[in-house]
């Protein structure tokens, strides 16, 4: 018999489990992309060829439609669907580029995890600790949930990368909207 | 819905209070609220979860633009070429080594600013750190002091950390030939770290020129890889080098500020 105490009870148990849940969805989900990512910087030869391999491994776990968007901000609403798409597009591109570019060949980054976070539903922050180079880093995962959860930002010793381009994007966006983002992208992308 | 609206708009008002007296968060923490009347309104969606990002007041945006552009060169084709055989004739655990020497000698800075920031049990482990790594480490050469946990880690402390803390705004953004970013209040705060650093007067307690112009050359110089790689990382494939950095050095300081 379901008295309202019960219901209660079954409340109380899906408000604390659920976002135990994505907590450690979400920590897995780092985890496993930082594996994967790992274990292909090790068998390759050079930044160029890393740069294809993960791509296919970043645009699974990160969702860079959304960090395009958010790096954007409200101006996004403005971007005909076509230029939405070749705005995430060229974003994609010079995100995968810096990430592989950083990377040195040869240099294994140690992770260290760090209870994960939801600081809202349907969001997760997972904290690490990371080793590279002799030199230790906080780096701060974030993620959302759309379908599953991916990697929607990436906050190293406190400079959030989408916060980060949101401010430069702005200062394109006033000056000439859609196109002038669009234009910057490009060059940007054009010549590393 | 409705509810959450409110929620968020209420914490849009007071991070907006909050941000008069201290600075914006580098990144909104709870992922939804917004700085000040314009942009709460729009924090209710997710288009606008970063108009919290690092903002300062840059006055002189023309002048600096030129300055970090004659920076930019110098780095690119003087200081990278000088980092670069630095590390070529350095080996990289004696460059480790160096690096950790002039690091552990930089006590004072950490160990005044504690103080300052009346963070007693901070400036005990300040102290403990430096005298284990001074003579267990061999003058600071190695770390030991890591392998302890209580001692590890420490967080950052300088000057300029104090003037955040003891409230006093950022003013506003310059950058400094060679330096690079800083602001009015971090300026002051490099003045005092600089004052601070023995390796700034060792030289006149040992009384040779030599000294008090090799010393501190010799720590510009262990100290410019890490420093032209932190540049570079925070600068390469960006849409606006200079915005870029801006907005780094700043999300970087609050975050320092904060520890």
């Amino acid at each position: 018999m379901i008295t309202p105490r019960f219901f209660l009870f079954l409340a109380a148990l899906v408000t604390l489990t659920v976002p135990a849940m994505a907590q450690s969805v979400a920590e897995q989900k780092v985890r496993s992309t930082n594996d994967e990512l790992i274990a292909i910087a090790e068998k390759v030869p050079n930044n160029e060829v890393l740069m294809q391999k993960v791509r296919p491994v970043l645009e699974k776990n990160m969702s860079f439609a959304a960090m395009t968007r958010r790096a954007i901000g409200p101006g996004w609403r403005t971007f005909t669907p076509d230029q939405q798409k070749k705005a995430i597009s060229l974003f994609t591109d010079l995100i995968i580029r810096r990430y592989a570019g950083r990377y040195t060949i040869g240099e294994r980054p140690e992770v260290t995890y760090k209870a994960a976070t939801t600081p809202a539903p349907g969001r997760a922050e997972v904290p690490t600790l990371v080793l590279y180079k002799g030199s230790k880093y906080e780096v701060i995962y974030r993620l959302e949930q759309s379908e599953d959860w991916r990697i929607t930002d990436v906050v190293v010793e406190g400079v959030s990368f989408v916060g980060n381009y949101r401010s430069q994007f702005d200062a394109q966006f006033q000056k000439g909207g859609a196109t002038a983002v669009l234009a910057a992208l490009t060059n940007a992308v054009n010549n590393p | 819905m409705k509810k959450i609206l409110c929620l968020s708009l209420a914490s849009a008002f007071f991070v907006g209070c909050a941000t008069t007296k201290k600075e914006a968060p580098a990144a909104p923490a709870d992922g939804k609220a917004a700085v000040g009347g314009k942009a709460a309104v729009a924090s209710a969606d997710d288009l606008d979860t970063y108009s919290t990002v690092a903002q300062v007041p840059d006055p002189l945006q023309p002048v600096n633009r030129v300055t970090f552009w004659i920076n930019h060169q110098v780095y690119r084709y003087v200081l990278k070429p000088v980092a670069m055989g630095y590390k070529f004739i350095i080996p990289e655990k004696g460059r480790e080594a160096i690096g950790n020497a002039f690091e552990n000698v930089k006590y004072p800075v950490r160990l005044a600013n504690n103080l300052l920031q009346a963070d007693l049990p901070g400036a005990g482990k300040q102290t403990g750190a430096f005298l284990v790594n001074s003579t267990v480490g061999i003058g600071g050469l190695g770390r030991p002091a890591q392998h302890i946990p209580a001692l590890a880690d420490l967080p950052p402390a300088d000057t300029a950390q104090t003037f955040a803390k003891w409230g006093i705004p950022n003013g506003f953004y310059f950058v400094l030939p060679l330096i690079g970013p800083t602001t009015l209040r971090d300026g002051v705060g490099l003045a005092g770290d600089w004052a601070l650093n023995p390796i700034t007067w060792c030289g006149y307690v040992w009384g040779q020129p030599v000294w008090y112009i090799a010393v501190p050359a010799a720590n510009t110089m262990r100290s410019l890889p890490g420093q032209l790689d932190t540049y570079e990382a925070a600068t390469k494939d960006t849409i606006d080098r200079y915005l870029a950095a801006r907005t780094a050095y700043i999300q970087y300081r609050n975050e320092v500020n904060s520890r």
